[in-house]
């Protein structure tokens, strides 16, 4: 936006009178009637886990009646566009970021900006470091592909053959989810993984490299896939097959047509990267801060696995789920 | 190349093949020899390649990013390029998913196709009247047609489409899938249209040299504004094959798509200069693309190679074809 001469005037100095009457002390602001605005930052506006977390941090906004911004590039995951867009928030001057990275490295300089300006960060989903935060909320990839994987291998008396769907290879989520599946494929010396092949996170990727991989080996007792839309990809190609049922498959960020497979019996299982409870969170950790409070520098939400046992109690979209407390979260972190 | 004016169409009377002229046979004989090259380095690497199912799969690999690339062949054939077959996929995947789901499933083909048709001819009309290069004015339809999709789909994704829908993606035929039957019936009626009509010839000859076509009183304006409604069509067309294969639809469904299309334009050796090529051509340059990651997934060929290995393969494909292109044209003059 641009001002004019007047404009500007006026703008320094009110501003300039503000200043001089000491009557905004920045921290103070929320307390004294004044509506906050925090802007809130996704990955893209395309994959519904944003969409969860978009829901998760309207709730919070709706409870603490902050103005809440959502900042998303058009271009999804876009590092250059989402530096762009850090920039001019950083000459709006929001009272606070609630952000993710689109590349945990790359955006480090525009958050130090951001950090230089004085607008309170709470870093979400993705941790970042080498920044001022007042907080990260969120999971961690390793422990939960860790975590899903063990209870699949469990399931299986700790013997069968697996195949290993990969994200996005140069993703630092994908990395870390193989380095999980591999740690939990060290504990289990019955397993044998028979391939792991990229499938890019997405839906027709994943299905076609699948059926190529059922081209080459009859028989695949489970199937580890680094997130839900290519678990529920490769539950399509293996039914077109005819070979449903007789294989397991598990994902990680419990989307709605996953949970939907999971309830019908046609995959095993799920862990809910929970989204939802980590924007929710981490909006009301802006609050918080914003009224003065003392935060935890870091909260990790707990695993939840979702499978035919309690399939029946999740939610299926984030609009009907239930909000975490704050008091819980912070406890165990 | 001349064809198009009147001693042309004598020699190639004379001399043709299957439709086509020696030179042009060349490049589809060429074009071939790589693919041959391929499949039996594939055969001797890996016993999993030549099995009925697997040249099945790899058919029905290939067959949506050939509907796509089919029409962006016209488009290519006169010189002109068309970047938004990605995103009209896209949107006309969202439009018909929506609809189908929602229970109108008549509708929802019709309006798919016709938003991908009305995307086309707004590119057309760009293009042919308001003399806009095709690669800026298909590049704003690729903005226009995505931000489209995002508002229709507020990040949301459409799953679990009907059955009888569904037969269009994952039917047989027989032994024969019915996206490859679809493929093949396209073949088909695109080469007569495009060489046995004054229509097609006429794509040829604005593709060669537009000035003279327009010169010798062809309607050049009217013929561009077809090819690049066909191609819009043509990329609704592939939608509805996607969304029946992996049964759900969202916003970036197309993103991905728009570069290998254009691969398997030029794999096939149309000219991105214009005038020669063909959808023959094409359909041989989707099935390397599809062989290509057949291939690595049979090998199993490890996640941070694949990249690499595709772009070696892509080149030398290439450069095999102008090989034996050249031998052969050293044979016969």
């Amino acid at each position: 936006m641009l001002l004019n001469r007047r404009q500007f005037a006026t703008a320094t100095m009110s501003v300039g009178a503000a200043t001089a009457l000491g009557a905004l002390p920045f921290a103070g602001a929320i307390g004294q009637g004044k509506k906050a605005t925090i802007a809130f930052f996704v990955k893209n506006v395309t994959n519904p886990f944003w969409k969860a977390c978009r829901i998760g941090a309207e709730k919070a906004g709706k409870e603490f009646n902050v103005t809440l911004e959502v900042v998303a590039p058009t271009k999804p995951d876009n590092i250059e566009e989402q530096t762009r867009l850090v920039e001019d928030w950083i000459v709006k001057k929001p009272d606070a970021f609630v952000f993710v990275p689109v590349d945990y490295k790359a955006l480090v300089p525009s958050i130090q900006k951001a950090n230089k300006a004085g607008i309170p960060i709470v870093n979400y989903n993705n941790i970042m470091t080498d920044i001022e935060k007042v907080t990260f909320i969120g999971s961690d990839d390793e422990y939960l592909e860790y975590e899903i994987c063990k209870s699949l291998f469990k399931s299986m008396n700790g013997k069968g053959k697996v195949v290993h769907i990969d994200g996005v290879p140069a993703a630092i989520t994908a990395q870390n989810r193989k380095k999980g599946f591999e740690r939990a494929v060290k504990d289990f010396p019955g397993i044998e993984v028979l391939a792991s092949q990229p499938g890019q996170y997405r839906r027709l990727p994943a299905q076609q490299v699948f059926e190529n991989l059922m081209q080459r080996f009859p028989e695949i007792d489970a199937v580890v896939s680094a997130n839900d839309d290519m678990a529920v990809g490769i539950v399509e190609a293996l039914h077109a097959a005819g070979r449903g049922g007789k294989t397991k498959v598990i994902g990680i960020d419990g989307i709605p047509d996953a949970i939907q497979a999971i309830a019908e019996g046609k995959m095993f299982a799920t862990v809910d990267f929970s989204g939802h409870d980590q924007a929710y969170l981490a909006v009301q950790a802006a609050v918080r801060h914003l009224k003065g409070e003392k935060i935890p520098p870091l909260v990790m939400l707990p695993v939840f696995i979702i499978d035919k046992g309690n399939v029946g109690t999740v939610a299926r979209t984030p609009e009907e789920r239930k909000v975490p407390s704050w008091e819980q979260a912070t406890r165990k972190a | 190349m001349t064809v198009g004016t009147g001693t042309a169409r004598v020699t190639l009377s004379q001399r043709e093949f299957l439709g086509l002229s020696p030179d042009r046979l060349f490049v589809v004989v060429s074009r071939v020899t790589a693919l041959v090259a391929l499949c039996v380095a594939l055969a001797v690497f890996t016993p999993y390649f030549l099995t009925w199912s697997n040249i099945i799969n790899v058919l029905r690999h290939a067959a949506p990013l050939f509907l796509m690339s089919a029409g962006l062949t016209l488009v290519v054939l006169t010189g002109g390029i068309d970047l938004s077959v990605g995103a009209v996929l896209g949107l006309a995947a969202c439009i018909a998913a929506s609809l189908i789901t929602s229970g109108f499933p008549v509708f929802g083909v019709v309006a798919a196709l016709a938003v991908g048709l009305s995307c086309g001819l707004v590119n057309g009309l760009l293009v042919a009247y308001a003399r806009i290069p095709s690669f800026i004015a298909t590049y704003g339809m690729l903005w226009i047609a995505n931000g489209l999709a995002y508002v229709f789909m507020k990040g949301e994704v459409i799953y679990g489409l009907p059955a009888p829908f569904r037969v269009i993606g994952t039917g047989f035929a027989g032994p024969i899938p019915v996206p490859v039957l679809i493929m093949i019936g396209t073949i088909i009626v695109l080469h007569v249209v495009l060489h046995r009509t004054r229509l097609g010839r006429g794509i040829y000859a604005i593709g060669g040299n537009p000035v003279a076509a327009r010169l010798s009183g062809m309607p050049v304006q009217r013929r561009l504004v077809f090819v690049y409604a066909m191609s819009g069509l043509m990329a609704s067309f592939a939608a509805l094959v996607v969304i029946a294969r992996t049964n759900a639809a969202d916003v970036s469904l197309g993103e991905e798509q728009l570069l290998p299309a254009i691969a398997a334009v030029c794999l096939g050796g149309t000219s991105l200069f214009g005038g020669v090529g063909g959808v023959a051509g094409t359909a041989v340059g989707s099935l390397i693309l599809a062989l290509v990651l057949n291939g690595m997934n049979l090998l199993g060929v490890k996640t941070f190679w694949q990249a690499g290995v595709l772009g070696v393969i892509i080149l030398l494909s290439v450069m095999a074809d102008q090989l034996v292109g050249r031998r052969i044209n050293r044979g016969t003059t």
